[in-house]
């Protein structure tokens, strides 16, 4: 599991999930986000799962968390390119709503509007 | 009968991977689509990780054992622990319960092991340990259209 985490600017997190995404892998990706959240300016959070070929429940307690930890900002979650599979598994957890079928650059040049233009 | 095989390992989180590996070759003479290949890896995923997280509370030492066989486009497989067992199984199966909301633990696993296989059976003594067997039959190969 080599994922990505992309801090845009003071408000954006991009995490770029690669590999297999499991209960063993998700630890280490929680350790690096979650301190990232608790600096208090994050409001959006990007899952990009373009090159995650695997993903079980394992994802779903990841987003969850962090969507939870975001809720008293009213911050938001968005999630890009799932395969079909994960596509029914957020769908089995509720999560579908906040999968975006844009392309990760469309939706920093939106955020960028929504995010900055406060 | 056309295959079997017993895998056994110690639950370890690494060894989730594992499992899902070698289940995925075994399944390969069949050759399932992307698909099916892709919700039975997670239905192993789901199960083994339920052994280690909940069997095994994670303590690194207890074994679990695969056993996986195949008729024709019909794989059955058991997962196997002899951990702490689950108390009551109508309320395990429940979509998002789980007795480790702490952990992160969505309480989808059954949920999905039972909307990604034709049928989930769960087998469990207090203390004793768990098994799942789960049947999952894979479609017909389709037959390549004739070019005409």
């Amino acid at each position: 599991m080599h994922h990505e985490v992309e801090k845009v600017g003071d408000e954006i997190i991009i995490i770029r999930l690669k590999g297999e995404l499991d209960h063993h892998s998700t630890q280490e990706i929680r350790d690096e986000i979650v301190p990232m959240i608790k600096n208090g300016t994050i409001k959006v959070l990007v899952w990009n799962l373009k090159d995650l070929n695997f993903m079980d429940s394992s994802g779903i307690g990841l987003i969850l968390g962090r969507m939870r930890e975001l809720a008293p900002i009213d911050g938001q979650t968005i999630i890009v390119n799932p395969s079909e599979t994960m596509r029914k598994i957020f769908q089995f957890a509720g999560l579908s709503p906040y999968i975006c079928s844009d392309s990760e650059i469309d939706i920093m040049s939106k955020l960028g509007g929504i995010v900055y233009g406060q | 009968m056309d295959n079997e095989i017993t895998l056994s390992f110690i639950a370890k989180s690494e060894n989730e991977a594992l499992a899902r590996m070698v289940m995925s070759s075994f399944i390969a003479a069949i050759d399932p689509t992307i698909e099916e290949l892709s919700e039975f890896k997670t239905v192993i995923s789901e199960a083994v990780t339920n052994a280690i997280v909940h069997g095994y509370e994670e303590d690194g030492t207890g074994k679990i054992e695969i056993h996986a066989r195949r008729e024709d486009r019909e794989i059955v497989v058991s997962i196997v622990d002899y951990g702490r067992g689950i108390r009551d199984v109508n309320q395990a199966r429940e979509p998002l319960f789980t007795t480790k909301p702490d952990e992160e633990r969505s309480g989808m696993g059954f949920t999905i092991m039972e909307s990604f296989s034709d049928d989930v059976e769960i087998y469990s003594i207090p203390n004793r340990g768990t098994t799942v067997t789960i049947t999952k039959r894979f479609v017909p190969i389709q037959e390549t259209s004739r070019i005409v």
